[in-house]
Formats: C-alpha cells, structure tokens, sequence
C-alpha cells in the first residue's frame, strides 16, 4: 500500500482525506511491516531535502546518515503493528544531511488494509527546532530570573539580619533598615538602567532623600563614569552608609555642616583607577568609631570584595573623610 | 534574628569554615551567622582562584560553596576539597544542580537561598563526620 491507498482508504472512511494529507505541512512516511519505505510526501521530501529516490525502498533507519537508528525508537517501532501501539512525538535530536542540527518529533501509528488486511506503519515527523529552541530559551530566561529572584532575597534578608538591635527601639530597627533597604532598590535601578547607569545618577539617586531644599549635601560635576550592576550597588550602599553616619554623628547633624561628594579617574593612565571622595566639613569633632558596627563593615567589605579596592576614613578635626578607590 | 546571640547547642566545637560566596553582602551573612553559630571563619572568598589559594594556606573543617561565581562554576574547588578530603555543603540559588561537570556536588546537601541559620548548621552537621 502506497499513499494513494491511503488516500482511497481514508477516502473511503467518509473523510476528504487528498486534500488534507497534500497540505499537511508535516512530513509523513508510509513504511511497509519491515520498516521499508513505501512512500512520502512532498513535505518530507521538503524538509529533508532529498528525494524519491534515496526514500522509497529504503529502510526507515538507514534513511539521511540513519539519524533515526535508535535503539529507542527501533523498539518502539518493533512493538506498532503485533501490539497495535502507537507512538507519540518520540524526540530525535541530531544533524541530519543538508539540514543540519534539528529537534524531530516522530509518531508512529499502524493502520490496517479493509480489504487484504495488510498491515503498514504511517510515521509523522514535526521538526519541533524552533519550539524547542523558544522552550529552551525560556527555560533559561525563568531559571535566571528565578536565580536573581533568590539573590536579591538573600541580599535583603542579609541586610535586615545585619542590622543591628542593640539599642535600638523598633522604630528604629525598622527606619534603620528601610533606609538600606531603599538604598539598595535606587543602587539597582541606577544599575539596571540602560542610559543612566553612570555615578552622577547613582549619587543622586542615593542621595535624593538628603537633597531637597537648603542642601547639605552637594554633589560636585564629576566626569561620567559608567558602572556595572555590581558596583553600583557596592557604591550606593557605601554612600548611603555614610550619609546615615553624618545625620547621626557627623556634619549633617548640625546645620551649618556640609559634604561633598566627588570623584575622578585615578591610576597610571588615569582611567585604570577611580577615586570616590566623600567630604564632611562644620560638623562636631569626629573620632574613630569604639566598636565596628555593620555601616563600617559593610563600607570596607563592599570596597574591598566587591570592588576589588579599598577605602579609606579618615577623622579629621573638621570632619570625616572617605576615599574610596577602585579599578574601573 | 539580628544582634541576638545564637549559639547552637549541637556543636560543641566550633568549626573552621572556608566560605566561597561572589556576593559581598551574603558572604558577610554567612560569617556573622557561622561566627555567632560558635564557629570560625577561616577564610571567605569570591571566585575559585582565591578559595583554591586559601586552600593552600590553610586546611578549613568544611566549607560553604555558592555554585556560580560570577559565571564561574565553584566546581574545580568541590574537586580540591574532595581530593583533600574536606565535606562541604552547597548553599545555591540553583534548584537544579544536574549541569555538566557538577557530579563532584551530585551527592552534596544544597541549604539554599536565602540562608536559613537552622539548615545551615545541620547540614555543617552532617557534612562533619563526629564533629
């Protein structure tokens, strides 16, 4: 039996079968009981770019370079006709000639003469490449996603179990953590930013709460630096630290107190290197820290590991004084 | 729980840990749980040269891996704990940790993301053999 059987045997069934079968855009195949090819149609012939001739009166696994010789497969196919199994979307990965790397998706179904009773294999071939392409694409997408996701709720969660209770009422854990918390939003956003991912938009962004009206803080014309994701957050989070410990103790907790944010290319080149300076002046007399609380940590941890530099604090009589510099 | 002490009463003897984690603010996490958990932190690093160099330096009891450095996979150090014979426990982002090359973790506990405090020490538990 040849497809133009099929089509009288379909026809047959009450179905208007020619015209469905022609313009099925999946290649079909027609195999004999010994998996010999009887016949195919012009959308196999299509996609396979061959022809008649290297198709019909061959083995089905010896067909292109015998991509279909699968142990797997050749089972599943064994079991068709004596059990009248079928088989479902069976997924071949391989290069096949002329076409190249493809995702086949084969189904396999017997079907029965009326009259002689002889018995054949129809095989149905989608080239699922592109699906599976889109699919495995997304996959990706979604695990990264779900990776950042995760990420970011560690970071969160490090940042509300790194602030600190001690002495602290309620109120104040909760102010003090949501301040890093906002922080770390506006360092991310400057970081995932396509055209503002640069430092006058990260010391705004951060500083903005301390900006409005008579300002106290002043951010002077540096050049524009661009910034990776990740130092723009190391970067955010060490200003807003600062920031937090000059409303506290340093020249912001007085009114005639001022700082200055600067920056500039450093390094043999000057563009090897960049130097952050933060520059605090009115405020009471400073001194070092007794005890390391986590604002100082996290300051020297964040230049250090995260920016792959160093900073420095310096407590001078007018006020502190942070550098921070780093490889660009 | 921020600032209080935790002392977890199933180790006695606090271990040495060497902890690889790229991300700064998670890696001074882990050392303030492990260092209030009892234990003490050997060295913590962020990408494979350095934890390989820490461990030329010195021998940890067990070690905490995050699986992606940057885009580095950790596991050519799961490779050097293994050959030294030093447990380690993965704490990763990652579910799935079937990806070439990671048979070295095949078998290895992942506690996840984000750090539970109570996971983390289990599993140091388990990883320790009679610590």
């Amino acid at each position: 039996m040849d497809l133009d059987e099929l089509y009288r045997l379909l026809r047959g069934a009450h179905v208007r079968a020619q015209g469905v079968v022609d313009t099925i855009r999946d290649p079909l195949l027609v195999l004999s009981s010994d998996f010999t090819v009887i016949s195919a149609n012009p959308a196999f012939y299509r996609t396979f770019e061959t022809d008649r001739e290297s198709t019909v009166d061959v083995k089905f696994h010896d067909l292109g370079n015998r991509q279909w010789d699968i142990p797997e497969l050749r089972l599943l196919l064994e079991k068709v006709i004596p059990q009248s199994a079928s088989v479902f979307d069976y997924e071949v990965r391989g290069t096949f000639p002329r076409v190249g790397y493809r995702t086949m998706l084969v189904s396999a179904q017997r079907l029965k003469h009326p009259d002689n009773g002889q018995q054949i294999i129809l095989i149905s071939i989608t080239d699922a490449t592109e699906r599976r392409q889109r699919e495995d694409e997304k996959d990706i997408l979604i695990g990264e996603l779900d990776h950042r996701i995760k990420n970011l709720l560690s970071i969160t969660q490090a940042l509300a179990r790194q602030t600190g209770v001690e002495g602290r009422s309620a109120k104040e854990y909760r102010d003090t953590f949501l301040g890093r918390f906002e922080a770390l939003a506006r360092s991310l956003n400057i970081g995932s930013s396509k055209d503002a991912s640069g430092l006058p938009e990260l010391a705004s962004a951060v500083m903005e709460p301390y900006l409005g009206g008579p300002s106290q803080v002043k951010i002077a014309d540096g050049p524009e630096i661009a910034l990776t994701p990740n130092q723009a957050t190391a970067l955010g989070l060490i200003m807003h630290e600062l920031a937090t410990n000059a409303i506290k103790y340093g020249a912001v907790s007085r009114p005639e107190g001022q700082v200055e944010i600067c920056w500039e290319p450093k390094g043999d080149d000057h563009a090897s290197m960049l130097q952050l300076r933060w520059r605090e002046r009115g405020g009471p007399e400073t001194s070092p820290p007794s005890t390391t609380g986590f604002g100082m940590r996290l300051i020297r941890f964040s230049a250090e590991r995260e920016l792959g530099g160093q900073a420095e604090l310096a407590y001078l009589p007018e006020g502190l004084t942070a550098t921070v510099d780093f490889p660009r | 729980m921020p600032g209080e002490t935790i002392i977890n009463p199933d180790v006695d003897n606090g271990l040495s840990v060497l902890i690889v984690e790229d991300e700064f603010l998670v890696a001074m996490d882990l050392e303030t749980i492990l260092e209030q958990g009892g234990h003490a932190v050997m060295s913590s690093v962020a990408s494979v040269e350095a934890a390989l160099k820490a461990l030329e330096d010195g021998r940890p009891d067990v070690a905490v891996l995050d699986l992606n450095l940057r885009g580095q996979l950790v596991f050519p150090v799961a490779e050097r704990l293994r050959s030294l014979n030093i447990p380690f426990v993965v704490a990763s982002a990652y579910n799935d940790l079937d990806i070439p090359g990671g048979e070295v973790v095949a078998d290895v506990e992942n506690v996840g993301k984000p750090i539970n405090e109570r996971r983390l020490f289990d599993a140091l538990r388990r990883a320790v053999p009679a610590a």
